[in-house]
Protein backbone atom coordinates (compact mmCIF):
# COMPACT_ATOMS: atom_id res chain seq x y z
CA UNK A 1 0.00 0.00 0.00
CA UNK A 2 2.76 2.42 0.94
CA UNK A 3 4.59 1.60 -2.27
CA UNK A 4 1.46 2.33 -4.23
CA UNK A 5 1.09 5.69 -2.51
CA UNK A 6 4.76 6.50 -3.17
CA UNK A 7 4.32 5.70 -6.84
CA UNK A 8 1.15 7.79 -6.97
CA UNK A 9 2.75 10.74 -5.24
CA UNK A 10 5.85 10.69 -7.39
CA UNK A 11 3.56 10.62 -10.45
CA UNK A 12 1.68 13.63 -9.07
CA UNK A 13 4.87 15.52 -8.22
CA UNK A 14 5.31 16.67 -11.82
CA UNK A 15 3.38 19.78 -12.96
CA UNK A 16 2.97 18.53 -16.54
CA UNK A 17 1.45 15.30 -15.29
CA UNK A 18 -0.88 17.23 -12.99
CA UNK A 19 -1.94 19.36 -15.96
CA UNK A 20 -2.58 16.21 -17.99
CA UNK A 21 -4.76 14.85 -15.20
CA UNK A 22 -6.64 18.13 -14.97
CA UNK A 23 -7.34 17.89 -18.69
CA UNK A 24 -8.50 14.29 -18.36
CA UNK A 25 -10.81 15.25 -15.52
CA UNK A 26 -12.90 16.90 -18.25
CA UNK A 27 -13.08 13.77 -20.35
CA UNK A 28 -11.11 11.23 -22.37
CA UNK A 29 -8.41 12.48 -24.72
CA UNK A 30 -5.90 11.12 -27.21
CA UNK A 31 -2.15 11.60 -26.88
CA UNK A 32 -2.24 14.26 -29.60
CA UNK A 33 -4.95 16.19 -27.82
CA UNK A 34 -3.04 15.96 -24.56
CA UNK A 35 0.20 17.14 -26.15
CA UNK A 36 -1.39 20.23 -27.69
CA UNK A 37 -1.15 22.69 -24.76
CA UNK A 38 2.45 21.72 -23.88
CA UNK A 39 5.69 22.68 -25.51
CA UNK A 40 6.99 19.15 -25.36
CA UNK A 41 7.31 16.38 -27.89
CA UNK A 42 4.84 13.55 -28.35
CA UNK A 43 7.35 10.99 -27.01
CA UNK A 44 7.76 13.12 -23.90
CA UNK A 45 4.00 13.19 -23.39
CA UNK A 46 3.93 9.43 -23.92
CA UNK A 47 6.51 9.01 -21.19
CA UNK A 48 4.38 11.06 -18.80
CA UNK A 49 1.35 8.97 -19.70
CA UNK A 50 3.30 5.80 -18.98
CA UNK A 51 4.12 7.09 -15.49
CA UNK A 52 0.49 8.01 -14.87
CA UNK A 53 -0.67 4.65 -16.13
CA UNK A 54 1.89 2.85 -13.97
CA UNK A 55 0.55 4.71 -10.95
CA UNK A 56 -2.99 3.67 -11.82
CA UNK A 57 -4.06 7.28 -12.25
CA UNK A 58 -5.12 6.77 -15.86
CA UNK A 59 -6.02 3.92 -18.15
CA UNK A 60 -5.70 3.73 -21.91
CA UNK A 61 -8.05 2.35 -24.50
CA UNK A 62 -7.28 -0.77 -26.52
CA UNK A 63 -7.76 0.60 -30.03
CA UNK A 64 -4.24 0.67 -31.42
CA UNK A 65 -4.57 3.91 -33.36
CA UNK A 66 -6.17 6.20 -30.79
CA UNK A 67 -5.67 4.67 -27.38
CA UNK A 68 -7.69 7.38 -25.64
CA UNK A 69 -6.59 8.18 -22.08
CA UNK A 70 -9.06 8.14 -19.25
CA UNK A 71 -8.79 9.33 -15.67
CA UNK A 72 -9.04 6.68 -12.96
CA UNK A 73 -10.48 8.67 -10.06
CA UNK A 74 -10.19 5.87 -7.50
CA UNK A 75 -6.46 6.38 -7.13
CA UNK A 76 -6.90 10.11 -6.63
CA UNK A 77 -9.35 9.30 -3.90
CA UNK A 78 -6.59 7.36 -2.15
CA UNK A 79 -4.49 10.52 -2.17
CA UNK A 80 -7.42 12.55 -0.90
CA UNK A 81 -8.01 10.10 1.93
CA UNK A 82 -4.33 10.12 2.85
CA UNK A 83 -4.35 13.90 3.05
CA UNK A 84 -7.54 14.17 5.06
CA UNK A 85 -6.27 11.65 7.60
CA UNK A 86 -3.10 13.71 8.06
CA UNK A 87 -5.08 16.95 8.20
CA UNK A 88 -7.25 15.62 11.00
CA UNK A 89 -4.20 14.26 12.76
CA UNK A 90 -2.38 17.59 12.86
CA UNK A 91 -5.38 19.84 13.43
CA UNK A 92 -6.42 17.86 16.47
CA UNK A 93 -2.82 17.77 17.69
CA UNK A 94 -2.59 21.55 17.31
CA UNK A 95 -5.82 21.93 19.30
CA UNK A 96 -4.07 20.06 22.09
CA UNK A 97 -0.96 22.21 21.65
CA UNK A 98 -3.05 25.37 22.03
CA UNK A 99 -4.67 23.98 25.20
CA UNK A 100 -1.28 23.02 26.62
CA UNK A 101 0.15 26.48 25.84
CA UNK A 102 -2.79 28.02 27.65
CA UNK A 103 -2.10 25.79 30.63
CA UNK A 104 1.57 26.85 30.62
CA UNK A 105 0.80 30.56 30.51
CA UNK A 106 -1.90 30.23 33.19
CA UNK A 107 0.68 28.55 35.42
CA UNK A 108 3.00 31.48 34.84
CA UNK A 109 0.54 34.26 35.54
CA UNK A 110 -0.58 32.50 38.72
CA UNK A 111 2.96 33.09 39.90
CA UNK A 112 3.45 29.37 40.36
CA UNK A 113 6.68 27.62 39.49
CA UNK A 114 7.87 28.81 36.10
CA UNK A 115 6.91 26.32 33.47
CA UNK A 116 8.26 28.35 30.61
CA UNK A 117 9.91 25.95 28.21
CA UNK A 118 13.14 27.80 27.59
CA UNK B 1 -15.78 16.30 -10.80
CA UNK B 2 -15.10 19.45 -8.78
CA UNK B 3 -13.77 17.62 -5.76
CA UNK B 4 -11.62 15.38 -7.94
CA UNK B 5 -10.00 18.30 -9.67
CA UNK B 6 -9.34 20.01 -6.40
CA UNK B 7 -7.46 16.95 -5.19
CA UNK B 8 -5.07 17.27 -8.13
CA UNK B 9 -3.59 20.40 -6.66
CA UNK B 10 -3.97 19.23 -3.09
CA UNK B 11 -1.31 16.59 -2.88
CA UNK B 12 0.30 18.45 -0.05
CA UNK B 13 -0.89 19.75 3.26
CA UNK B 14 -0.74 23.35 4.47
CA UNK B 15 -2.06 24.31 7.90
CA UNK B 16 -1.58 27.86 9.17
CA UNK B 17 -2.31 28.41 12.81
CA UNK B 18 -1.71 31.22 15.32
CA UNK B 19 -0.75 30.33 18.85
CA UNK B 20 -0.93 32.67 21.79
CA UNK B 21 2.73 32.36 22.75
CA UNK B 22 6.04 33.71 21.43
CA UNK B 23 7.96 31.75 18.74
CA UNK B 24 10.56 30.52 21.25
CA UNK B 25 7.81 28.76 23.19
CA UNK B 26 6.04 27.34 20.12
CA UNK B 27 9.38 26.17 18.71
CA UNK B 28 10.04 24.38 22.01
CA UNK B 29 6.71 22.54 21.57
CA UNK B 30 8.42 20.74 18.67
CA UNK B 31 12.01 20.64 19.81
CA UNK B 32 11.67 19.31 23.35
CA UNK B 33 10.33 15.85 24.03
CA UNK B 34 8.69 16.72 27.35
CA UNK B 35 6.57 19.31 25.57
CA UNK B 36 5.85 17.32 22.43
CA UNK B 37 4.51 14.49 24.57
CA UNK B 38 1.81 16.81 25.86
CA UNK B 39 0.13 17.50 22.53
CA UNK B 40 1.28 15.07 19.83
CA UNK B 41 -1.52 12.92 18.43
CA UNK B 42 -5.17 13.49 17.60
CA UNK B 43 -8.07 13.51 20.04
CA UNK B 44 -8.17 10.39 22.17
CA UNK B 45 -4.44 9.67 21.79
CA UNK B 46 -1.62 10.12 24.27
CA UNK B 47 2.04 10.34 23.40
CA UNK B 48 3.91 8.35 26.06
CA UNK B 49 7.18 7.98 24.14
CA UNK B 50 9.21 10.72 22.53
CA UNK B 51 12.95 11.02 22.01
CA UNK B 52 14.55 13.95 20.22
CA UNK B 53 18.10 14.42 19.00
CA UNK B 54 17.87 18.00 17.81
CA UNK B 55 20.65 18.47 15.27
CA UNK B 56 20.73 18.30 11.49
CA UNK B 57 20.88 14.59 10.68
CA UNK B 58 19.67 13.72 14.19
CA UNK B 59 16.63 11.51 14.68
CA UNK B 60 13.43 11.77 16.62
CA UNK B 61 11.31 8.79 17.50
CA UNK B 62 7.98 8.61 19.24
CA UNK B 63 4.78 6.71 19.82
CA UNK B 64 1.17 7.70 20.20
CA UNK B 65 -1.52 5.37 21.43
CA UNK B 66 -5.23 5.09 22.01
CA UNK B 67 -7.57 2.38 23.28
CA UNK B 68 -8.99 1.87 19.79
CA UNK B 69 -5.84 2.13 17.70
CA UNK B 70 -3.11 0.72 19.94
CA UNK B 71 0.49 1.88 19.66
CA UNK B 72 1.62 3.82 16.61
CA UNK B 73 5.31 4.52 16.19
CA UNK B 74 6.66 7.30 14.05
CA UNK B 75 10.02 8.94 13.46
CA UNK B 76 12.25 10.90 11.17
CA UNK B 77 15.41 12.92 10.68
CA UNK B 78 15.98 16.65 11.13
CA UNK B 79 17.07 18.38 7.95
CA UNK B 80 17.07 22.02 8.88
CA UNK B 81 16.97 23.75 12.25
CA UNK B 82 16.73 27.51 12.70
CA UNK B 83 15.86 28.03 16.37
CA UNK B 84 12.52 29.77 16.91
CA UNK B 85 12.10 30.27 13.16
CA UNK B 86 12.10 27.12 11.08
CA UNK B 87 12.18 23.37 11.40
CA UNK B 88 12.36 20.79 8.60
CA UNK B 89 12.23 17.06 9.22
CA UNK B 90 11.14 13.83 7.58
CA UNK B 91 8.12 12.06 9.02
CA UNK B 92 7.31 8.37 8.58
CA UNK B 93 4.83 6.01 10.23
CA UNK B 94 6.54 2.78 11.21
CA UNK B 95 3.44 0.63 11.74
CA UNK B 96 1.34 -1.19 9.19
CA UNK B 97 -1.41 0.76 7.55
CA UNK B 98 -2.13 2.82 4.48
CA UNK B 99 0.70 5.29 4.83
CA UNK B 100 3.25 3.20 6.73
CA UNK B 101 6.75 3.52 5.36
CA UNK B 102 5.91 6.48 3.15
CA UNK B 103 8.42 9.21 3.88
CA UNK B 104 7.03 12.72 3.98
CA UNK B 105 8.79 16.02 4.66
CA UNK B 106 7.42 18.43 7.23
CA UNK B 107 8.41 22.09 7.05
CA UNK B 108 7.33 24.45 9.82
CA UNK B 109 7.91 28.19 9.87
CA UNK B 110 7.36 30.23 13.02
CA UNK B 111 6.72 33.93 12.70
CA UNK B 112 6.23 36.39 15.55
CA UNK B 113 3.30 38.79 15.35
CA UNK B 114 2.32 40.95 18.33
CA UNK B 115 3.68 38.45 20.81
CA UNK B 116 1.86 35.57 19.13
CA UNK B 117 3.23 32.99 16.76
CA UNK B 118 2.01 32.23 13.28
CA UNK B 119 2.94 28.64 12.63
CA UNK B 120 2.91 27.59 8.99
CA UNK B 121 2.93 23.83 8.77
CA UNK B 122 3.58 22.10 5.46
CA UNK B 123 3.73 18.39 4.78
CA UNK B 124 4.28 16.66 1.50
CA UNK B 125 5.60 13.41 0.14
CA UNK B 126 9.34 13.41 -0.29
CA UNK B 127 9.61 13.95 -4.02
CA UNK B 128 7.06 16.70 -4.13
CA UNK B 129 8.86 18.78 -1.57
CA UNK B 130 12.24 18.29 -3.22
CA UNK B 131 10.78 19.81 -6.32
CA UNK B 132 9.09 22.57 -4.39
CA UNK B 133 12.22 23.59 -2.52
CA UNK B 134 13.81 24.53 -5.81
CA UNK B 135 10.65 26.20 -6.99
CA UNK B 136 10.31 29.77 -5.83
CA UNK B 137 6.77 30.08 -7.14
CA UNK B 138 5.44 27.38 -4.86
CA UNK B 139 6.99 28.77 -1.74
CA UNK B 140 6.29 32.42 -2.39
CA UNK B 141 2.69 31.47 -2.90
CA UNK B 142 2.70 29.79 0.49
CA UNK B 143 4.25 32.84 2.08
CA UNK B 144 1.72 35.13 0.42
CA UNK B 145 -0.99 33.06 2.02
CA UNK B 146 0.80 33.33 5.33
CA UNK B 147 1.08 37.12 5.00
CA UNK B 148 -2.59 37.45 4.10
CA UNK B 149 -3.52 35.33 7.06
CA UNK B 150 -1.32 37.35 9.40
CA UNK B 151 -2.93 40.56 8.21
CA UNK B 152 -6.38 39.13 8.77
CA UNK B 153 -5.43 38.16 12.31
CA UNK B 154 -3.92 41.56 12.98
CA UNK B 155 -7.09 43.29 11.75
CA UNK B 156 -9.27 41.10 13.90
CA UNK B 157 -7.16 41.94 16.91
CA UNK B 158 -7.31 45.66 16.19
CA UNK B 159 -11.10 45.54 15.81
Amino acid sequence: MADLLSVTFSALADPTRRAILARLAQGEATVNELAEPFEISLPAVSRHLKVLEGAGLISRGREAQWRPCKLEPERLKTVDDWLSVYRRFWEQSFDKMAAYLKELSAGESDGRAKKKPR
Amino acid sequence: MGARRKSLADNELLIVRTFNAPPSVVFAMWSRAEHMKRWMGPKGFTCPEMAIDLRVGGRYHGMIKSADHGENWFGGVYREIVPDKRLVFTFTWENDGPSAGLETVVTINFEERDGKTIQTFHQAPFRTVERRDGHVGGWSEAFDKQAAYAEKIAKEQAA
